[in-house]
């Protein structure tokens, strides 16, 4: 991503924004690459045996998943923070520094868990190897790098959203950022009973994903709006409160569904299945805002009589537009039909989760946050109107169809699971052998693992437009 | 043969798949209903086609009745997806009347 074009207030805030969206997007590829791993371990065991094992690669594959999520975001932020405040990020030096603080601490750990991998159980193995929690298994001496970025783009967004304009964009934000930030102390703790460590590494977890994260998309799917179609600020912006609301009112209590079985009391059943069932309402809500602003402010052109297109950036728009399904699809749908207690007491712990968890991270953040790339690329590269090339039209074809086919395959071998392992057989010990054993089980994997290698191919086409769109041809100068 | 002794009690085996489609289609029909409603409103569906978004939040409505149903939920969780079905009714038409508002404030 060239930063030829970037020029005026915030080209500094921006430059950086296209630092954060290069590593984001080395560790997409880093993440897909250690999943096709894992997904082949699934097929045939002995692969990579004791070299890469299905735990440290399955370990690579979900933490680059958080970690490059995570600087994409902070990406978006330092992209659109100019934009909207109409001031260069203040303190943008020290938001410099620190990308390369976190970028090198980041290639540390990734190096640790790939030569080092385990260690002893003891207090060392935590603060140098890893903590062996999912998604945020960081080692502890990382966990307090992570803090010290954190609060520096937390303090970067503070000081330029008190300074320069203050928008409802930026007022949710910084109000988002910093409930985001400090949710990840909540994991950076251990206690002896293992249901409170767990009690509280879900308020990361779920906090992030179904609270902060969620009204984080909000706010950039808002931005998109504005800057893609010129949507009207305020309709936007009210929208987005309401967004705010529904989300924080939903899904915080939300957080009950993961309380169902962890040894936490059963009160937790009442909260968790009246807020899950609320969740998708949001999810319902944030589809209706694309289709509302995109019908409306077309509608404005085709009234004046320009047959023209309103979209500014049609891969962008694309990938926006995919964000507003996938999100309903992935976290609404395929959370749905698992999120009671009476139903997740057989699908917990299945394939089920990990056909929803692999589709709402896709339809509800990648999507996003890939759109935003393209257009941090039209604004470096300078270009009015942004086309699709061949390879941007593969690229999201392939990702997407990559993502369903493997979606529809894990849900087939939870299905299985969920009647042989825990319906059929009791969850006994047994019983998650003969589920896993059968043939539609087997099948379901390997189709999962050809889909993988489908979105594979689709991140290489997505990598190489990343590289040349910028000079292509077919956009409007 | 399996011992049915060790079959679970609280969701007949035939009845998860009608749980996992009904549950799939609450969301599917509630999203052609807000969809269909919200397209109308702005212009991109014909006035007529209005019914066929109330006639989806039926739809969604019963899949709800039809998931509670097989899977036993007690008196607090029914309650609980009849709210969520009233709130999904009413939604697009609280979102779209302050949209409205907003949107016209804005332009005059």
């Amino acid at each position: 991503m060239a930063s030829n074009h970037l020029t005026g207030i915030g080209r500094e805030s921006k430059q950086l924004a296209t630092w954060y969206f290069t590593f984001a997007a080395i560790l997409f590829g880093a993440q897909l690459l250690f999943g096709l791993v894992a997904a082949i371990q699934y097929v045939m065991p002995a692969f990579l045996f004791e070299v890469l094992d299905f735990s440290v690669a399955r370990m690579l594959h979900i933490n680059a998943l958080v970690v490059w999520m995570v600087f994409a975001m902070f990406g978006a932020v330092y992209w659109l923070l100019p934009d909207e405040t109409g001031i260069e990020t203040v303190g943008i030096k020290i938001g410099k520094l620190l990308f390369w603080v976190f970028a090198a601490a980041i290639v540390v750990v990734v190096l640790v868990y790939l030569f080092i991998q385990v260690g002893p159980a003891d207090e060392m193995s935590i603060w140098f190897i890893h903590e062996g929690r999912e998604y945020i298994e960081a080692p502890r001496w990382a966990d307090f790098g992570i803090v010290v970025v954190a609060l520096g783009f937390v303090a970067n967004l503070f000081l330029t959203g008190i300074k320069g304009k203050q928008t409802g964009i930026v007022t949710v934000l910084m109000a988002d950022m910093i409930a985001f930030s400090g949710l990840y102390l909540c994991g950076m703790f251990f206690t002896d009973n293992i249901s409170m460590d767990q009690y509280w590494w879900w308020w990361v977890i779920h906090l992030w994903v179904e609270a902060t994260w969620e009204v984080y998309v909000g706010a950039l799917a808002a931005y998109g709006l504005i800057t893609m179609l010129g949507a009207h600020r305020k309709v936007v912006e009210m929208w987005l409160w309401i967004e705010v609301t529904m989300l924080f009112g939903s899904g915080i209590l939300g957080l009950g569904h993961h309380y169902f079985w962890i040894g936490t009391p059963e009160y937790w059943w009442e909260i968790g299945a009246l807020f899950s069932a609320l969740e998708p309402l949001p999810l319902v809500a944030m589809f209706i805002h694309v289709l509302y602003d995109w019908g409306k402010t077309q509608g404005e052109q085709d009234a004046q009589g320009k047959e023209v297109s309103v979209i500014r950036n049609k891969p962008a728009f694309t990938w926006f537009v995919l964000n507003a399904f996938g999100n309903f699809l992935g976290a609404g749908i395929w959370g749905f039909f698992h999120t009671l207690p009476q139903v997740n007491l057989y699908t917990h712990g299945t394939q089920f989760t990990s056909a929803h968890g692999h589709l709402a991270f896709y339809g509800a953040y990648a999507t996003i946050l890939v759109g935003m790339m393209y257009i941090a690329i039209q604004g470096t590269n300078g270009i009015k109107v942004m086309n699709h090339t061949k390879s941007s039209i593969w690229a999201v074809s392939l990702l997407t169809g990559g993502m369903m086919g493997m979606t529809v395959a894990l849900t087939i071998a939870g299905y299985v699971q969920v009647l042989v392992s825990r319906a059929q057989m009791g969850a006994t010990w047994a019983a998650y052998f003969d589920g896993q054993s059968g043939i539609w089980f087997a099948q379901a994997m390997d189709w999962r693992l050809i889909m993988g290698v489908v979105m594979f191919a689709g991140f290489a086409l997505l990598a190489k437009d990343f590289l040349t769109t910028g000079k292509a041809p077919v956009h409007q100068r | 043969m399996i011992d049915p002794s060790v079959v679970r009690p609280e969701i007949a085996l035939d009845d998860f798949l009608p749980i996992f489609v009904s549950s799939a289609l609450v969301l599917v029909f509630g999203g052609f209903y807000v969809g269909i409603y919200t397209a109308v409103k702005v212009n991109i569906l014909k006035k007529w086609t209005m019914p066929f978004a109330y006639l989806f939040w039926m739809l969604t409505a019963y899949c709800l009745y039809t998931m509670g149903s097989l899977m036993h939920v007690g008196d607090f969780t029914a309650k609980a997806l009849v709210i969520a079905a009233i709130g999904l009714l009413l939604l697009p038409h609280a979102v779209y009347y302050m949209q409205d508002r907003v949107h016209k404030e804005n332009e005059h």
